[in-house]
């Protein structure tokens, strides 16, 4: 963002008529999917569900930015973009770490969860650490009256011409939720691609299946990351800057973000999958 | 629609820059082949050339993306660069010698539609959007192929995937030893992401001019790729690797004084501060 801070002027409201192209984009994706590589759909359908979980994930996540740095607005003092790629790159690699021990998808996607959502956790729970006891600064919202889980108060502790600073209950508890299902969703991306590949790249490269796992495992993992890039920017572009976590306002901007991420994944999973079937 | 924030005051207009970054990348790119015509890997320092003049052209569309003042930050341009560049690179390298024109085309498809999607669907309404977007999965992905050019001596597929170990005198086949195989292309990714991001966050304010701004680009282009050399070594002979690391380290040389020069002539003033100050009675 610019130093001369410009609010973005987007606002909550849908476009029904972009949203129709969104779907019926969507759709076209996954016939093109079909008529060229039939064996690709059902991997294609996962990773798109893997992308909308990240993009409905990272709503929950507590985005501070700038003004959170400065103690003048709740969450985590950085962009959208470096959280979702903090908490979400970590649920990947416990996610892979699994699937390289051979385990059921199901334990292998959970696993990525947890992996996202801890480091939600220790994120979280180590900027209140800084805030409280480093700035000296209570945790109060200044979005809700009252803290929506544990009932708490908070404009008493909210200080004159803040948004409220700190990182109140709930925002803690989004942040995790977030990390889970960003984790998750960027752990069945790669689940779904490592799949693929390890099942046709041998025929492709006329190789052994051995031999095909290193570059299997690398450009399934480096597609992952670049898909769960890309969801993530573009949840961040819904947002435009800030959000304090499920219990804020901008949190109902999340159907439009479902669709823009189906599309996104739906585009990039298909170059992905591509890559065995030309 | 929101308020353009800043104004590109003088200096070159970015469609210039847009046309001769796609140019001199694509040659650049193309430079790299000399490699299979004269059977040597001599000319991989081309690749690093390429990351360059694609990340000058890429910085400055961030600066025409971001001056509407996003409020997403200025890395999180950066990183859809790459995370749709290398979708396209990767399916692109397939294309044998077609790769660059390939992946600067099926860039920028991607990019389009998620320039789209973010415009109409995500609702943002920033006239710049769609174009910018664009030509960041291209920027994104003809840097990539830069970089896999300058490790390997080569972007296709198969170069890319294969590499050799020299094990008691015999050279073995394998795969794990390669640009993509040994992941490499991770490395690849963020030093393009940083360096493509870091010139325009570093230099944004009223004060901003863009050749301090473009020179910067060029000062973190060159020190990507002196990381990038040194990683060559694994893959390419020792020569041309030594000629991508010395290129490399004379350029980031010359454009960090450049750099430094520009930056004195646009601050108000400075003071040439020793490190560590020299304590007085030791």
């Amino acid at each position: 963002m610019s130093a001369v801070a410009a609010k973005p002027a987007a606002g909550g409201a849908i476009n029904p008529t972009a949203m129709a192209v969104g779907v019926v984009m969507f759709l076209i994706l996954l016939g093109i999917c079909y008529i060229v590589y039939p064996v690709g759909l059902m991997p294609l359908i996962l990773i798109v569900i893997g992308g909308v979980l990240i993009g409905f994930g990272v709503h929950f996540v507590p985005v501070g930015g700038a003004p959170a740095a400065m103690g003048q607005a709740p969450g985590i003092a950085t962009g959208v973009a470096m959280l979702a790629a903090g908490g979400g790159l970590a649920g990947l690699f416990g996610g892979a770490w699994a699937a390289a021990a051979g385990q059921d998808p199901l334990v292998v996607v959970i696993t990525g969860g947890i992996g996202g959502g801890l480091m939600m956790a220790i994120t979280c729970m180590m900027v209140n650490f800084v805030y409280v006891f480093g700035m000296g600064i209570p945790a109060a919202s200044g979005k809700v009256a009252k803290d929506p889980i544990t009932g708490d108060s908070q404009a008493e502790f909210k200080s004159q011409g803040t948004e409220g600073h700190g990182l109140p209950f709930v925002s803690f508890v989004g942040g995790v939720i977030g990390g889970l299902f960003a984790g998750a969703g960027g752990t069945l991306i790669y689940l779904e691609l490592l799949n693929v590949y390890t099942a046709a790249l041998p025929t492709v490269m006329q190789i052994t299946a051995k031999q095909v796992l290193p570059i299997a495992v690398s450009a399934a993992g480096m597609f992952a990351v670049g898909m769960f890039l890309v969801n993530a920017v573009l949840t961040a572009y819904n947002i435009t800057g800030t959000i304090e976590g499920p219990h804020d306002p901008k949190f109902k901007r999340w159907p439009r973000s479902v669709v823009a991420s189906a599309v996104a994944s739906a585009l990039c999973g298909l170059v992905a999958i591509l890559i065995v079937a030309l | 629609m929101t308020v353009k924030v800043e104004v590109i005051e003088g200096g070159i207009p970015h469609n210039k820059i847009m046309i001769a970054g796609i140019v001199s990348t694509l040659v650049c790119l193309y430079l790299t082949y000399l490699n299979v015509l004269t059977s040597t890997e001599m000319f991989s320092f081309f690749g690093g050339f390429a990351v360059i003049a694609a990340l000058i052209w890429g910085s400055h569309t961030i600066k025409v993306l971001c001056s509407y003042g996003i409020g997403t930050g200025v890395p999180s341009a950066g990183m859809i660069a790459f995370g749709s560049g290398v979708i396209a690179m990767l399916l692109a390298t397939k294309f044998g010698i077609m790769a660059p024109i390939v992946a600067a085309v099926l860039a920028a498809v991607i990019g389009f539609i998620l320039g789209y999607v973010s415009n109409n669907i995500l609702n943002m309404k920033i006239p710049a959007m769609v174009q910018s977007l664009t030509e960041m999965a291209v920027v994104g992905s003809l840097s990539l192929m830069g970089f896999a050019a300058l490790m390997t001596g080569g972007f296709t597929f198969d170069g890319l995937t294969t590499g050799h170990v020299t094990m008691m005198g015999l050279s073995l086949l394998t795969h794990q030893q390669s640009f993509i195989g040994g992941c490499l292309i991770a490395v690849a990714f963020l030093l393009g992401a940083i360096a493509i991001q870091h010139p325009f966050n570093a230099c944004l304010g009223p004060g901003w001019k863009q050749d301090r701004m473009l020179m910067l680009t060029a000062e973190c282009g060159f020190l990507s790729m002196i990381v990038a050399a040194v990683m060559s070594f694994a893959l390419i002979s020792i020569g041309a690797a030594l000629i991508s690391l010395i290129i490399a380290l004379i350029g980031w040389v010359y454009t960090y004084n450049e750099y430094l020069v520009l930056s004195k002539r646009d601050a108000a003033a400075w003071l040439d501060a020793k490190p560590i100050p020299d304590v007085e009675g030791h």
